[in-house]
């Protein structure tokens, strides 16, 4: 495809997308609807937050719901205690977790795969821990409450603001996720999702990379999480600290696609409504666990690399015959069109 | 500072414990060891045997210990099936990191399950034999936890001669020593793999049976224990069964030493400490394992 109508088809979508996301709060047909679309963007930012350690580097992380619960906390905690502003507590809160994310992340990525996973999981459960038995600073199993930003607003104007507030924030992390993507940190990262020991022997400083970006998305979680706070009002560690969140994440990044730019967006759209349609179906049993088990079991065996490539895969196969212009064949593809070329002379 | 009595009391009841984490953490060793699988649903695999121990007593009033003549069977059965018709299938390259999904998504499967067979009500085993316990050195130490421990023992000990003394156990170790020189030698890994699958899930009956005894569970009651097992065989140095066993030991004797202080909770993070700790000075594991670094 040439490059200037490529940009073009891009921009329109771009501005498809956009406007899409921006409509929503006037087209939504009551408070309860705004609130599950907050809810979604909500995971859209966590998951691509999620997606700049799992999609660059191949890190599966399954403890971001912990980063994002320390952001929230780390909110409530800064506004009732020390009295910051709300907005100024919720970015200072990503700030401490960015500081906190340097010793975890020097500990977790001297390890590779599995040690790495393992260890994601002990720090949601020991934040879970910590957070439920601390209760005098937590307030434990009885809840947090935090106070409001906005406290002249009514309910469904409160949905709006944050609404917005939230979709700003994704906007940003695409942002930064496209640049890291197009960058040169980016493409080390990229070389060490694909052979780390390569990499690092091409003189890749694969340790501070990969600290750098574990950081990054640290702190866009823990904002996610601060905002959430802002918005929800009401923190729980159960909800907070749980590794279902983490495991939410993974599922959108991956159902998505992590090389992708909208990769964890699109997952969070379907994922996320999903789980608001499987808790309204199912209600209180614990049916959603089996639904969102079978969604994750079916993903990891059938779709591993996630719905927007291979919609792609399908788009350039229908397009396949209409092709004039070069381009890209893997080496099976060219092997079996030489065959068909030879058995049809 | 807290009485000898107290101190002695604890060191039994640590030795205890560990060796049931050991048991607990057997399996987890093997699947790593086998296919380098991180088994996310182990200890739901564990809570599971322990629901069917509870329901076999509750609705035909045999001795829990009785329901392992199903379970056992039953969980090698699954094993075999899950590595043959679901690990084996996924790429390669990927598997370390997919297959902790698949194990996270069979979790949550089970823990619904069971949810919503059993409802997330406490269950727990009342037995004739419960509150029994036998003195030792001024020590009480419950009839169960001795029953649990002696499970434990029985199982690895069996464990360890299966793979010390059969032909199985030798392509078995073969497999988890080097796959390919393994195929080369004319080992069916793919086979082996199965049955260390099995193996390692019957291990999880066998765990689950004796945690049953004089636990109260309820269906999310895996995630508590996925912590301290993770943490066991990362200390232990991942692969290594003889590792975990003694990682497993020690952690044990800590926890139950560091209650006296510090209360249940508290002295839980023993293990979280134990992995940091681990992964800041030591990587591969404190104990044997040479996998461990690289994966």
């Amino acid at each position: 495809m040439p490059s200037a109508s490529r940009r073009v088809l891009t921009g329109l979508g771009l501005a498809a997308l956009a406007a899409a996301v921006l409509s929503f709060p006037s087209l939504a047909p009551n408070p309860y609807i705004l609130s599950a679309g907050i809810v979604v963007l909500n995971f859209a930012v966590l998951s691509t937050s999620w997606n700049f350690v799992g999609g660059f580097t191949g890190y599966i992380s399954l403890g971001h719901g912990a980063l994002a619960g320390l952001g929230g906390y780390g909110t409530a905690l800064l506004v009732t205690r020390a009295g910051l502003p709300s907005f100024v507590a919720c970015a200072v809160a990503a700030l401490l977790v960015a500081a906190l994310a340097v010793p975890i992340g020097l500990a977790a990525l001297r390890v590779r795969g599995a040690s790495f996973v393992i260890v994601s999981i002990a720090l949601v459960l020991i934040l879970l821990l910590v957070f439920q038995s601390w209760a005098a600073v937590t307030g434990g199993s009885r809840g947090l409450v935090v106070p409001r930003p906005f406290p002249g607003l009514l309910r469904p104007e409160h949905h709006r603001v944050f609404y917005y507030l939230f979709a700003a924030l994704l906007a940003l992390a695409l942002l930064a996720w496209w640049l890291i993507d197009r960058s040169r940190f980016g493409l080390g990262l990229k070389a060490i999702r694909e052979d780390e020991d390569k990499a690092e022997a091409l003189g890749t400083p694969t340790l501070a990379y990969k600290l750098i970006v574990f950081v990054i998305s640290a702190g866009f979680t823990a904002l996610a999480g601060g905002l959430y706070a802002l918005w929800f009002g009401d923190l729980d560690p159960v909800f907070q600290f749980s590794i279902l969140t983490g495991c939410y994440l993974v599922l959108m990044a991956l159902l998505g696609g992590v090389r992708n730019l909208f990769g964890p967006f699109t997952g969070a759209l379907i994922v996320g409504v999903a789980l608001e349609y499987f808790k309204g179906r199912f209600g209180n049993t614990p049916l959603h666990l089996v639904a969102t088990g079978l969604l994750l079991g079916l993903v990891v065996m059938f779709m591993p690399d996630g719905i927007l490539p291979a919609l792609g895969g399908l788009w350039r196969r229908l397009r396949r015959n209409q092709q004039s212009s070069i381009r890209e064949v893997t080496a099976a593809e060219l092997r079996d069109e030489r065959e068909r070329e030879g058995a049809g002379r | 500072m807290p009485s000898g009595g107290l101190v002695f009391q604890s060191v039994i009841l640590g030795l205890l414990l560990g060796g049931l984490y050991a048991l607990l953490a057997a399996g987890l060793t093997l699947y790593f060891g086998i296919m380098r699988v991180v088994m996310i649903a182990h200890s739901a695999f564990l809570i599971l045997a322990a629901y069917l121990a509870w329901w076999s007593h509750e609705r035909l009033g045999t001795d829990p210990l009785l329901s392992m003549i199903v379970t056992v069977p039953l969980f090698f059965g699954a094993g075999v099936l899950f590595q043959r018709l679901l690990l084996s299938r996924l790429r390669p390259i990927t598997l370390t990191m997919m297959s902790v999904l698949l194990t996270f998504a069979v979790a949550l499967i089970i823990e619904g399950l069971l949810g919503y067979a059993f409802t997330g009500t406490q269950r727990r085993i009342q037995l004739s034999y419960g509150s029994a316990s036998i003195g030792l050195f001024g020590a009480r130490i419950a009839v169960v936890k001795l029953i649990a421990f002696g499970l434990a023992v029985v199982a690895l000990g069996g464990l360890y001669l299966l793979m010390k003394r059969t032909t199985f156990g030798w392509a078995l170790r073969a497999t988890i020593q080097h796959g390919d020189a393994a195929r080369l030698v004319g080992i069916d890994t793919d086979r082996v793999a199965g049955y260390g699958f099995g193996l390692g899930l019957a291990t999880a009956a066998v765990g689950g049976t004796a945690l049953s005894l004089d636990t109260t569970i309820y269906p999310s009651l895996h995630w508590h224990w996925i912590g301290p097992l993770m943490a066991i065989i990362v200390v232990g140095g991942l692969g290594s069964v003889p590792g975990a066993a003694a990682a497993a030991v020690l952690l044990g004797l800590m926890q139950s030493l560091l209650q006296i202080p510090m209360g249940t909770t508290w002295a839980q993070t023993i293990f979280y400490l134990a992995l940091f700790a681990t992964l800041a000075f030591r990587p591969q594991g404190f104990f044997g394992g040479r996998l461990a670094q690289r994966f």
